[in-house]
């Protein structure tokens, strides 16, 4: 699941806060933490995830690790699959396995023909896939470099 | 010491039309003042120490012409020496109509011949045709000659008509955006589906629980569902994970891992 879908769903279940109630609560730039919701590209960093995960009460690398995982880099794996007419596995928040070929995806949601039928996932509800799109994992694989190195 | 008004002009590198035109008087009436003609207006002479930034006393009211002058000609202005025709033009223009000669009737042109059609118009045609579901030979005997004896402005007229019928046959799909993470259609379009079939749909929740039931409503946010007793629940997308159509047999599905 991306960042912006967590964060959305925590925000949800503290019931009625506002984007503007958060961002004064902890301190975020105005205007920081809707962009971290509604953006498809990852947005934050390190400083204001720590904030938020304080904030949440959850932890700091339970926001962190999604940041690799935007919405952005789902859209990017869906279209490579369906070009190179390949299967892909989701890995959903519930623990559930999807595994099959893409019929159709839009904004909120993943056709997957599977053998047992085809099932709609949520988009949201994705927490990782395979196959990654190859420029994810080239730069995947680049942050890599850069932590051996630091 | 007063000083004749040409005198004083040349003194200034003025020609006569700039003095006018500074002073606000004609060039004639200047000319006629430089040349003695006439003597100078009182009236003038102010706007004449101005135009030359003299003082008035400066001018001669009656001025003497210039030495080995005759008389003055008008000078000719810088606009009208421009529009003036050169000699040469004047002497190659056209003759009076008095003067010309009849005019001889001209010979009748020659029946134009048609052209025939350009190979691109004839392949359009053939593809048009293929599109349309429609034989060459139909349109051939419709037209009495094979297409390729056609002339161009047939052709052309042919052509027209033809993509007027494919447009209006043709169905304009929605385009689809480059990355359909913009639009929702897709999903609505299965749901749309299951609704119209009265199917049900097995419901995946985040807190691992299960409902199904008939699909009666959803809203891009959320679904409403009539379950087996009846009863209607309304569960926001936000809380689903995955669902799946039941299938007319009946019976729920578990996603293969």
């Amino acid at each position: 699941m991306s960042l912006s879908d967590y964060l959305r769903i925590l925000r949800a279940r503290r019931g009625g806060i506002t984007p503007l109630d958060i961002e004064a609560a902890t301190g975020v730039d105005k205007g920081l933490y809707r962009q971290m919701e509604q953006r498809y590209r990852a947005v934050g960093d390190d400083d204001t995830l720590r904030r938020l995960a304080d904030f949440y009460d959850v932890p700091f690398e339970a926001l962190r690790w999604r940041l690799d995982w935007p919405r952005k880099a789902l859209s990017r794996a869906l279209v490579q699959v369906i070009g190179e007419n390949n299967p892909i596995r989701l890995e959903l928040s519930d623990g559930q396995v999807v595994a099959g070929a893409v019929k159709w995806w839009d904004l909120g949601a993943i056709g997957v023909e599977t053998p047992d039928g085809e099932w709609v996932v949520q988009r949201h509800a994705v927490e990782k896939w395979s196959p990654r799109a190859q420029e994810d994992t080239l730069a995947a694989d680049a942050d890599n470099d850069a932590d051996v190195e630091d | 010491m007063a000083d004749n008004l040409w005198a004083l002009r040349e003194q200034k590198k003025l020609s006569v039309a700039t003095m006018a035109s500074r002073a606000g008087l004609s060039i004639g009436l200047i000319m006629e003042y430089e040349s003695g003609h006439r003597s100078i207006d009182p009236r003038h002479l102010s706007k004449l120490a101005r135009a030359l930034y003299v003082d008035e006393a400066d001018i001669k009211l009656n001025t003497e012409p210039r030495p080995g002058t005759g008389p003055l000609e008008r000078q000719v202005r810088r606009d009208e020496y421009r529009s003036a025709p050169a000699p040469a033009i004047q002497a190659a223009a056209p003759p009076k109509p008095s003067e010309r000669a009849p005019r001889t009737p001209r010979a009748p042109l020659p029946p134009r011949i048609a052209a025939p059609p350009r190979p691109s118009q004839l392949a359009h045609l053939q593809d048009l045709l293929t599109r349309l579901g429609r034989s060459q030979a139909d349109v051939e005997a419709e037209h009495g000659k094979p297409l390729a004896e056609l002339d161009r402005l047939t052709v052309s007229a042919l052509l027209g008509k033809l993509q007027t019928e494919y447009r209006a046959g043709k169905v304009v799909e929605r385009r689809r955006a480059h990355l359909p993470e913009a639009v929702d259609q897709f999903e609505l379009k299965y749901l749309t589906a299951v609704q119209e079939a009265n199917a049900s749909l097995n419901l995946t929740l985040f807190d691992g629980s299960h409902l199904t039931g008939q699909l009666i409503g959803f809203g891009p946010y959320n679904f409403t569902l009539r379950q087996a007793d009846g009863a209607e629940v309304t569960v926001a997308k936000l809380a689903l994970v995955c669902y799946t159509r039941v299938p007319e047999a009946g019976g729920s599905q578990e996603p293969g891992a």
